[in-house]
C-alpha cells in the first residue's frame, strides 16, 4: 500500500472519529463515509443500507446522491447482494455483474443498465446484530483486494458504531429505536431536497450540496436543517441563496 | 412463524377489503384488541397540533375516552403528537403520576386503568395518535408492544384516505394489502417527489403524498412512477388537481 494512500486512509478515519466526538449528525457523517470510501478504494459508488424494523433495507447514505444511483441500491429491498449479505451476515462479492442474472433476475439487469459492472457488500454488524450492509459498485468487472476488503469491511463497523452511538444501547428495542431515528432522518432529507429542487431547478445532487453546505456554514445539522426546510419553518430561498453566494451554484441554475 | 412475523400478518390484513375510510379504522382498532391484550383502541386524526377528531375506534368506550383527551387539552395522546414519540400511562391510578390531573380523573371514573398513545406518522410528519387501552394497570410488554408499533405504521393508511378526502381528491382505489401499499410509498423518489409537490401545490408533506398517490390511482400508475415523472420533471401537479406537463415552474 503506498504512503499517500495510507495517509489518506488516516485522515478519513481521524476525521470520521472527531465528526463523532464532536457528536454530527449520523447521515452527514455517514455520507461522507461513503463518499471516503469510494474514493479510497477507488470505485463509482458506494452506500449504505440499513434495515427496518421489519428487515426492509432502506438506503441511509450514499457516495452519490443521484437519484438514480439511489434506486438501484433501493432496489436491494427484494433481491440483491445488500440482502444476500444482510441475511447471511456473511460478505457478498460479485466480480461480473452481468452474470448474476439468475441470481438477481431484477437487481442485476437493472445494475448493469446502470453502468456497473462488480458488487460487493459487506456486514453492518454489531453485538451480534446485523444491522444492515456496506455497498460497494464498480463500473469495471473485478475483485477488489484483501486489503480493499478489510478497509471496506473497517468502514462499515464504523458505521455501524456511528449508528448506535449511544454506548449503553445493548437491547434490541434501544438499537431498533435508533436506526429508526436515522432512516427518518434519511426521508426529511430526501424531502427536503426535493422542496430544494423544485424552488431552485436545481438536480438532487446540487439540492442536497445546498443543504449540507447551509448546515455546515451555519453549524447545524444537516437534519436539523432538512426538518426545517420540510416544516418551511426555514425557507428553501434562503438556503439556495446562501448556496449562490458561496459559489457553491452558479448564479442562474440550468 | 415467528410470533412477531405472525402479528405483522394478522394486524395486516385486518383492513383488507373494507370498502370505506371509517370501517378501516375500526377494523384496525379492533384488530388491536383481538391481538395485543388491550380492552380499547382508537385512531385520531391531528393537523398542525390540533386534533381533527376521532374517527376510528373499536368501541364506544374507546371513543369516548379519546374525545377526552381534547375536551381537556391534555393526555398521553396530546403528548405523543409533541414530542413525536409513544407516550405510556401505565398506571393512572399512581398519585404521582400528574401528568394530566382532569383526564386521569375523567379516564379512572370511566375504568381505565392504562393508556397507551402511540404516535402515527405519515411522509414523516405526525399526522395521528393510536391510543391503546386496558382497564388494568400494567405495560404493553413482549410482542404487544412491537404489535402496537406495528398497528401505528398501518394506521397510517386510513389517515391518508382521510387527508385525501379533506384535500377532495379521491384516493380509494387500491386492493393492495396494507404492507405493500405502505411499501410502495416508502422509496426514495417518492420523498422527493413529495418535496417537490409541497412547493409545487404550497401543502405540507402528508398532503403532497395524498395527492401524488391520488394522481397515481387516477391514471393507473404505481406511486413510483409518477414520483420518477414529477422528479424527472415531465409532470408538475397543479394547484387545481389538473397535472401539466413538462416545463420548469420557477
Amino acid at each position: 500500500m503506498s504512503t499517500e494512500r495510507q495517509s489518506q486512509i488516516t485522515t478519513a478515519f481521524v476525521s470520521i472519529a472527531s465528526s463523532m466526538a464532536d457528536g454530527a449528525d449520523v447521515v452527514d457523517l455517514l455520507s461522507r463515509l461513503t463518499s471516503d470510501c469510494a474514493r479510497l478504494l477507488d470505485i463509482a459508488s458506494a452506500g449504505l443500507l440499513l434495515a427496518d424494523s421489519h428487515g426492509v433495507l432502506n438506503v441511509l447514505a450514499a457516495s452519490s446522491e443521484r437519484t438514480r444511483d439511489l434506486e438501484i441500491f433501493q432496489l436491494q429491498r427484494d433481491e440483491g447482494p445488500c440482502l444476500d449479505c444482510f441475511r447471511t451476515g456473511e460478505p457478498v462479492s460479485v466480480s461480473d455483474l452481468s452474470s448474476a442474472t439468475e441470481r438477481w433476475p431484477e437487481f442485476a439487469p437493472a445494475a448493469t443498465a446502470a453502468g456497473f459492472a462488480a458488487v460487493h457488500a459487506l456486514p453492518m454488524r454489531l453485538r451480534g446484530i446485523t444491522l444492515g450492509a456496506l455497498n460497494l459498485f464498480n463500473d469495471e468487472p473485478g475483485e477488489l483486494t484483501a486489503d480493499d476488503l478489510d478497509l471496506a469491511q473497517a468502514l462499515a463497523h464504523v458505521a455501524s458504531i456511528a449508528l448506535v452511538a449511544d454506548k449503553a444501547a445493548s437491547d434490541k428495542e434501544t438499537i431498533n429505536e435508533q436506526l429508526r431515528t436515522a432512516l427518518r432522518s434519511r426521508i426529511t432529507i430526501e424531502q427536503a431536497k426535493g422542496v430544494l429542487a423544485q424552488l431552485g431547478y436545481l438536480d438532487m445532487d446540487q439540492a442536497f450540496a445546498v443543504l449540507r453546505r447551509y448546515a455546515r456554514d451555519h453549524n447545524a445539522r444537516l437534519s436539523d436543517v432538512a426538518q426545517q426546510v420540510v416544516s418551511r419553518k426555514l425557507a428553501g430561498e434562503q438556503l439556495i441563496a446562501h448556496a449562490v453566494s458561496k459559489l457553491v451554484l452558479p448564479e442562474n441554475p440550468a | 412463524m415467528d410470533p412477531i412475523a405472525d402479528l405483522r400478518v394478522k394486524l395486516g390484513s385486518a383492513m383488507d377489503n373494507a370498502d370505506w375510510t371509517i370501517s378501516m379504522a375500526d377494523r384496525l382498532c379492533h384488530a388491536c384488541v383481538d391481538l395485543l391484550h388491550v380492552d380499547g383502541a382508537a385512531i385520531s386524526l391531528m393537523l398542525e397540533g390540533s386534533s381533527q377528531g376521532t374517527f376510528g375506534s373499536s368501541d364506544g368506550l374507546s371513543r369516548q375516552v379519546d374525545e377526552l383527551q381534547f375536551t381537556f387539552g391534555e393526555g398521553p395522546c396530546m403528548d405523543a403528537v409533541r414530542h413525536g414519540g409513544p407516550v405510556f400511562a401505565e398506571d393512572l391510578a399512581d398519585v404521582t403520576d400528574t401528568r394530566w390531573p382532569a383526564f386521569t380523573g375523567s379516564v379512572l371514573d370511566l375504568g381505565i386503568g392504562a393508556v397507551f398513545a402511540l404516535p402515527i406518522r405519515l411522509a414523516n410528519s405526525g399526522v395521528g395518535v393510536l391510543d391503546l387501552y386496558r382497564r388494568t394497570s400494567g405495560g404493553l410488554v413482549g410482542n404487544s408492544l412491537a404489535g402496537g408499533l406495528m398497528a401505528a405504521e398501518l394506521a397510517a393508511l386510513p389517515l391518508l384516505e382521510m387527508i385525501s378526502a379533506e384535500a377532495k381528491v379521491r384516493a380509494l382505489g387500491s386492493n393492495e394489502p396494507a404492507w405493500q401499499q405502505l411499501s410502495s410509498l416508502a422509496r426514495v423518489e417518492v420523498y422527493q417527489a413529495t418535496g417537490m409537490v409541497m412547493v409545487q401545490l404550497g401543502v405540507g408533506p402528508a398532503e403532497a403524498l395524498a395527492r401524488l398517490r391520488a394522481h397515481a390511482f387516477a391514471n393507473g400508475l404505481t406511486a413510483s412512477q409518477v414520483a420518477w415523472s414529477i422528479v424527472e420533471r415531465e409532470l408538475c401537479l397543479e394547484v387545481d388537481g389538473r397535472p401539466q406537463s413538462g416545463g420548469p415552474h420557477l
